[in-house]
């Protein structure tokens, strides 16, 4: 039994991961509709930015802090230079586009800073647990603190500011908005600067805690999984993609420890969860239907 | 008749005569080859029906490809980018071997001087642009020979267009044993450990210190990992090891997490990881992490400063095997080749970190080229290909440790199989020697599952 909790656990810090990733990709799916395949590359570009600061002698949280500023302000960039040009284009375009992101983002990473494998350091110090023989990381703890944290800011943002009610007004109808003086414009940049900064603070914490060092591939299979979780909680749901990157992570873990022909194949997981999600229920678990008068 | 009736009258003779020159020659050329003596031993070790390779169904005018005036080409494929980026390190050890070679006039085959081009493509360690790279080397490029693609399932996916354009595949960055498949004489493996030896001294030492303990294997999942595995379950027939549990990951990544903490449950006492690069570290991180501290051993393609650094405490006396000297050692400071190594690293690739071992397994397998180029007759693949698998021993090669040869025969077609079994020390931040060094030659053959070596 306390394997399954040990492996319970292991699935909840990965869940959390792809939840943080998740959560970016929503933020920009409700404020544009677009589905950002260049998210994970975005974050991997803002994790390499930790490393150059952090291997600069800076300390690894004001380097993280750095880091996100610098992403908040290429994520509005571009929104401004690449997605409003296309915005009116058809889905297909736009799928294109962010597509050619991810191919361009990761060559630039490598250009910029090499492509040899990294180590990221840590922003807090590495220790396990063993209550009752089940095996709890300051890892796991961290990554689930932090998708706690981010939930509360996002939620702070959004729902008690008047800044989130216009991004939110804008999301939900930027027609509208515009007749009524918002600056359109101006929240979906915000909208894509808030996700590139959460894929920061997402690449920065996770990478130290699951992989072994930092590489130009590291964001790829995460971003697998980050997108089966928005799919499963529902693309235009926050608490969907928290939900739904949990799911994802311990159904992954489990799927390692006790299915054996699996074990080495456990991106079969989110394709399995993203079939089972678009055949019983297309917006998600969390997701809100499209209702339309006909 | 009075002009024929000699001939009939000497025929029987003229034909024993010819019978016994031609038993001589043969039996001349058999003892050639078992003492692996074809190398310089001038034309007659090539071609012919005395050879190891046989060109007749080569393409024509094939073996002079890839020679053009002073300058010999060379190409290769391995990861420059993705999961396994950090075996771009070899590249720099195989570059500044190379730039050194070049500036010292080059390598002397049969008399005439030659440079070495080296031309390199990334593959990210995907099968099928390692198959796209070699077509555009062999093709494009023109290429003599290619020299140390990196992978097993890389090389295996080149083997038949390799072997029918008989182009050599020389000093294969991989261990697996299928290098010694007869099938596939054009295809030669480096001076790293073949696999089925690294397991056989790590069993060694466990029935010596532990010869009832339990073994956890982890593995990746394809025939790199399956060498390690077919290896250990063979090696412990008839003894008291027990291999308890087997997991197997994902090889296109380096998540093991899961895996390891299962096999951590087990609470085995010896723990195989038979993965290599950024899983090494990150199975002996999820070791740790478990609270686990088995007797550790690692792939011999992990042996490297980064790895080792990456795992942090965890890395602590992990076993291992190397067939070089440690360039992160101090004490080696004061070898000759060692000197020449970090100097010529230093000149060539500033970049590099000259104590990293996969840099230094670069270095050394250049001059292991360089020594395979100066052993042939001719600068014609069939000679060169010839002298690589009835290869004379060779010594004091790059980093080559003390004392090891490095050779190849007739049956024989294993290179690395002099070596010694290491143990990491993180205080020291290197590898310190277990044991004396290790002659396992001819044994990585016989060794060798069958299903593996003729797979």
């Amino acid at each position: 039994m306390a394997l399954f909790f040990t492996q319970l656990m292991n699935g909840i810090g990965n869940g959390a991961v792809y939840a943080s990733l998740a959560l970016a990709l929503v933020l920009i799916f409700r404020t544009t509709g677009i589905l950002n395949f260049a998210q994970g590359e975005m974050a991997l570009y803002s994790t390499y930015l930790v490393w150059f600061f952090a291997s600069h002698h800076v300390a690894v949280w004001l380097a993280i802090l750095i880091a996100m500023a610098i992403s908040f302000v290429g994520g509005s960039l571009i929104e401004r230079v690449v997605i409003r040009p296309v915005e009116k284009a058809s889905p297909l375009v736009l799928v294109i586009v962010t597509i050619g992101m991810f191919l361009a983002l990761n060559s630039i990473t490598q250009v910029q800073f090499g492509s040899d494998a990294e180590q990221l350091p840590r922003a807090y110090p590495s220790k396990t647990w063993l209550p009752a023989h089940v095996q709890i990381s300051a890892d796991t703890l961290v990554l689930v603190g932090v998708l706690i944290l981010e939930c509360l800011l996002l939620y702070f943002l959004l729902q008690r500011t008047r800044l989130g009610l216009a991004v939110r007004a804008v999301a939900s109808n930027p027609e509208s908005s515009s007749l009524l003086g918002i600056p359109v414009g101006t929240m979906l940049m915000l909208g894509w600067a808030l996700a590139a900064t959460l894929g920061a603070l997402a690449g920065a914490i996770a990478v130290p805690a699951s992989q072994p060092a930092l590489t130009a591939a590291s964001m790829q299979e995460v971003l697998v999984f980050a997108f089966a979780a928005a799919a499963l909680g529902g693309f235009d749901s926050t608490i969907g993609a928290v939900v739904g990157g949990i799911i994802v992570g311990v159904a992954q873990s489990l799927t390692t420890q006790y299915i054996k022909s699996l074990s080495d194949m456990v991106i079969v997981v989110p394709f399995a969860l993203i079939l089972l999600v678009l055949l019983v229920r297309p917006s998600g678990l969390f997701g809100t239907q499209r209702v339309e008068r006909v | 008749m009075k002009v024929a009736s000699p001939a009939r009258r000497f025929g029987p003779l003229r034909i024993v005569t010819v019978l016994v020159i031609a038993t001589m020659v043969a039996a001349a050329c058999g003892s050639s080859r078992k003492t692996g003596g074809s190398s310089t031993s001038g034309p007659s070790g090539t071609g012919g029906s005395s050879s190891v390779i046989d060109t007749s169904s080569c393409p024509a005018g094939n073996d002079s490809v890839g020679v053009n005036g002073d300058t010999i080409t060379i190409g290769t494929s391995l990861p420059l980018s993705g999961t396994y980026a950090a075996f771009k390190a070899i590249l720099q050890g195989e570059e500044a071997y190379f730039s050194y070679l070049n500036s010292t006039g080059g390598v002397d085959v049969g008399g005439k001087k030659y440079k070495i081009n080296l031309v390199s493509k990334d593959d990210a360690y995907d099968a099928s642009k390692t198959v796209t790279n070699v077509q555009s080397l062999i093709n494009d490029s023109k290429v003599f020979s290619l020299f140390n693609v990196v992978g097993t399932k890389n090389n295996l996916g080149i083997r038949n267009m390799v072997n029918t354009q008989c182009v050599p595949d020389l000093l294969i960055a991989s261990g697996a044993i299928q290098w010694g498949n007869t099938k596939y004489p054009w295809m030669l493996g480096s001076e790293l450990v073949p696999y089925p030896l690294e397991m056989r001294a790590f069993v060694n030492y466990l029935k010596e210190k532990k010869p009832n303990a339990t073994i956890a294997l982890l593995k990746a999942n394809d025939d790199f990992g399956q060498s390690y595995q077919e290896s250990l379950q063979s090696l412990i027939k008839g003894t008291n090891l027990k291999i308890v549990q087997t997991q197997s990951y994902d090889s296109e990544g380096a998540d093991v997490n899961s895996q390891v903490t299962s096999l951590a449950a087990t609470h085995a006492d010896a723990f195989v990881v038979g993965a290599t690069l950024l899983a090494c570290p990150a199975a002996l991180n999820a070791m740790g992490s478990a609270g686990w501290h088995p007797i550790t051993y690692m792939s011999g393609t992990c042996v490297s400063k980064l790895l080792f650094a990456a795992g942090g405490a965890n890395s602590n006396n992990v076993f291992s095997v190397t067939p070089l000297l440690d360039p992160a050692d101090p004490a080696n400071n004061s070898n000759a080749a060692m000197q020449l190594y970090k100097t010529n690293m230093k000149k060539y690739q500033s970049s590099a970190d000259a104590t990293d071992g996969i840099v230094a397994y670069g270095w050394t397998t250049g001059a292991l080229f360089a020594a395979i180029l100066h052993a042939s007759p001719s600068a014609t693949r069939s000679a060169v290909m010839e002298t690589a698998r009835t290869l004379k021993p060779l010594s004091d090669v790059g980093l080559q440790l003390p004392g090891s040869t490095w050779s190849t025969s007739a049956n024989d077609w294993f290179l690395g199989e002099d070596f010694r079994l290491i143990q990491y020390n993180v205080s020291q931040g290197h590898t310190n020697f277990i044991g004396p060094l290790i002659d396992d030659s001819g044994k990585a053959g016989p060794l060798s599952p069958t299903s593996l070596l003729n797979g």
